[in-house]
């Protein structure tokens, strides 16, 4: 009975709003704690990165002063020794492709070469410490490494593209091909194409269907260009097969002498 | 330590005391072959006293000129120009036999008269000059590379007046020899025995007489290449790539020598030319080669073409300083390397062809074609500062 009573008792008492106090308070500490913890395990992740991002940077800084000193160096070196004298002299006046000097150039390519040095060093550091913070994700990893061959790998594409382009172009306006620009266009877009496979493979997107994409576009570029210059240029094309017996429009383009009208009045550039 | 004298002289020498002339003569057909060695044994008939050793790479007939001493000379391809191998096999050839001096003979040598082969040869053996360069009588639509790009850079760049700077046929003094061998070495040895050599300009900075002989009329060799693209690209590459590297010499202000006698070689000419694939390929180049060109050529130039492209075919005229412009521009572009080489000479083409059939209708409009080309000749010297400032301050310049 003295039970039932202390239970009414306890049930008729209104709730203590002390109890209530205590419980809020023990689910902001918990959202606290928790919150305490993500930052704290944010702020591990990133001191535990923190030593590969500056050996990152600190290996680039130091291999791109190394690469300064060095391209000073051999520039005031192959100077010394008129390196560039010495291959004119050789090489005579033929074509120097590259638009620098010789020595220009090896000095530029050692700076380069060395920074590249140290991106590679740079990342394999970033790598090494990144490994032993085994809490972090690593899928983003590869395409960090693979993306510096990407970029070298779309630079290069886009030069020759621009190259190739342009050689086509000039040859088939000389040759007063009608569809020199669709020509020259079609080039560019195949080996850009051509690029963009090998940048997406490289950086391991798109697996299967980047190869089926680029198979389909690369087909269907060749097709229309070969269709366009089968249709367009018979005559060039049948011009061609005649030039063993008549050289003199081999090319379709100009020829050496142009008759005229008059006896003996024909056009002769040379 | 001895060595063996590489002549092997097949002819006759008990007449010909001492060697005092080569004679350079390429591969040619036999019956060429007999008429310049005629023409050859008449003009040593006319010097008394003068040897001349003939060497050709060809078995040439020995008995049948026995005034002549006859000699082999190294086997070369057959080129339509003088070549780097050439000069060097000339000059060795030579000082082996103690020649006092050189003629090189071109291709089709056998159309030059008896009478120009001495006139070459005795400028060189008189010692009055150090290179003798014909200068022909050719038909006015013929040799228009030379006349459009050769000729007016020459003369305004080296301040000479010489008309056919591209060598063909060459009288040579020992010393010019030696230097042309001396350049000739640098292509030789890297493997380019057919590059093109420029004996005027080498002439002009070595500071030699040159000395020019009318020969009258020749049959100028054609090149076996049937790309005409190929040729003057490799022809309009190579005087500029020399250009180049004697850049110290011409940017110095020089005094062009007075004309040597009024030219009677260009007459008007009355027939008409069909320059309607010329003019085609020029504008069509014009709508797809434009962004190439912008690269290059300033936009006055381009403003310029673009007025041409829009011209009559009657009416079309290139101006003399707007081509001179051209050239300037792309050779600075030459220097620069603004675009690839090949593809800036490829991108020269269309506007030659521009200035081709342009030149034609002034000559059938009757006026002089030899005229025409001392215009634009002298248009080419009046925009040499020009050529000189975006030289030097190429980025100041820039189009």
């Amino acid at each position: 009975m003295r039970y039932i009573f202390a239970t009414i008792v306890q049930t008729d008492t209104p709730p203590v709003p002390q109890t209530t106090y205590v419980d809020n308070s023990s689910m902001l500490h918990h959202m606290s704690d928790a919150l305490f913890q993500s930052l704290y395990r944010v702020l591990s992740l990133l001191i535990a990165i923190l030593p590969g991002i500056l050996a990152f940077f600190v290996a680039l800084a130091v291999f791109t002063v190394i690469g300064v000193a060095l391209s000073a160096l051999l520039r005031r070196g192959l100077k010394w020794i008129k390196m560039d004298e010495r291959i004119a002299r050789e090489r005579g006046t033929a074509d120097w492709g590259p638009s620098s000097s010789p020595s220009a150039l090896i000095a530029r390519v050692s700076f380069w070469a060395c920074v590249l040095l140290g991106l590679v060093i740079g990342v394999s550091a970033f790598d090494a410490s990144y490994a032993t913070a085994a809490t972090l994700p690593i899928s983003l990893l590869p395409y960090l490494t693979h993306a510096v061959g990407a970029v070298f790998l779309l630079i290069a594409g886009n030069l020759i593209a621009r190259y190739l382009a342009r050689t086509v172009l000039i040859g088939a306006v000389n040759a007063q091909l009608q569809y020199a620009r669709f020509l020259s266009l079609g080039v560019k877009w195949l080996v850009l194409v051509l690029t963009a496979a090998m940048v997406l493979d490289h950086l391991q997107i798109g697996g299967n269907v980047v190869e089926l994409a680029f198979g389909i576009l690369f087909g269907g570029i060749v097709l229309t260009l070969a269709l366009a210059v089968g249709l367009g240029s018979r005559d060039l094309v049948s011009r061609s097969l005649e030039s063993h017996v008549d050289r003199s429009t081999e090319h379709g383009g100009m020829p050496l002498t142009t008759p005229t009208a008059g006896p003996g009045e024909s056009i002769r550039h040379f | 330590m001895a060595t063996e004298n590489p002549i092997h002289e097949t002819g006759t020498t008990a007449s010909v005391a001492v060697v005092s002339l080569l004679v350079l003569l390429p591969a040619m057909p036999s019956e060429q072959q007999e008429r310049v060695l005629s023409n050859l044994a008449d003009v040593n008939a006319a010097l008394p006293g003068d040897g001349f050793l003939v060497a050709s790479p060809d078995p040439l007939p020995a008995d049948a000129y026995p005034s002549l001493s006859i000699t082999q000379a190294p086997q070369s391809n057959p080129t339509w120009t003088l070549t780097a191998a050439d000069f060097t096999s000339a000059y060795h050839l030579a000082s082996q036999s103690g020649a006092r001096a050189i003629l090189i003979l071109g291709s089709e040598s056998a159309s030059l008269s008896p009478l120009a082969l001495r006139e070459l040869a005795d400028a060189v053996l008189a010692g009055n000059a150090d290179l003798a360069v014909p200068c022909y009588d050719l038909p006015p639509r013929a040799g228009l590379v030379n006349s459009a790009i050769l000729y007016p850079l020459t003369r305004a760049l080296f301040a000479t007046r010489v008309r056919f700077p591209l060598g063909v046929d060459l009288g040579l003094s020992m010393r010019m020899a030696q230097r042309l061998a001396t350049a000739a070495q640098r292509f030789t040895a890297s493997n380019q025995a057919e590059a093109i050599l420029w004996p005027v300009e080498e002439a002009q900075v070595a500071g030699f007489t040159i000395r020019e002989i009318d020969v009258g009329r020749r049959d100028l060799p054609q090149p076996a290449e049937a790309d005409f693209n190929a040729v003057l690209s490799r022809v309009t590459g190579s005087l500029f790539a020399d250009i180049d590297a004697k850049a110290a010499f011409w940017q110095r202000a020089r005094l062009l020598p007075p004309p040597r006698s009024p030219v009677s070689r260009g007459v008007s000419s009355d027939s008409s030319a069909d320059i309607t694939p010329m003019l085609e390929s020029f504008r069509f180049a014009y709508t797809n080669l434009r962004e190439i060109w912008s690269l290059v050529l300033p936009p006055n130039s381009l403003l310029g073409l673009k007025r041409l492209t829009v011209t009559d075919s009657a009416a079309f005229r290139m101006p003399d300083n707007l081509w001179s412009r051209i050239v300037y521009d792309f050779l600075v572009a030459y220097r620069l390397r603004t675009i690839n080489r090949g593809h800036l000479l490829g991108a020269l083409i269309p506007l030659y062809l521009a200035w081709v059939a342009s030149h034609i209708n002034i000559t059938a409009s009757g006026i002089d074609g030899e005229r025409h080309i001392e215009a634009v000749a002298a248009a080419f010297e009046a925009d040499k500062p020009y050529l000189v400032s975006r030289w030097r301050w190429p980025d100041r310049f820039n189009p």
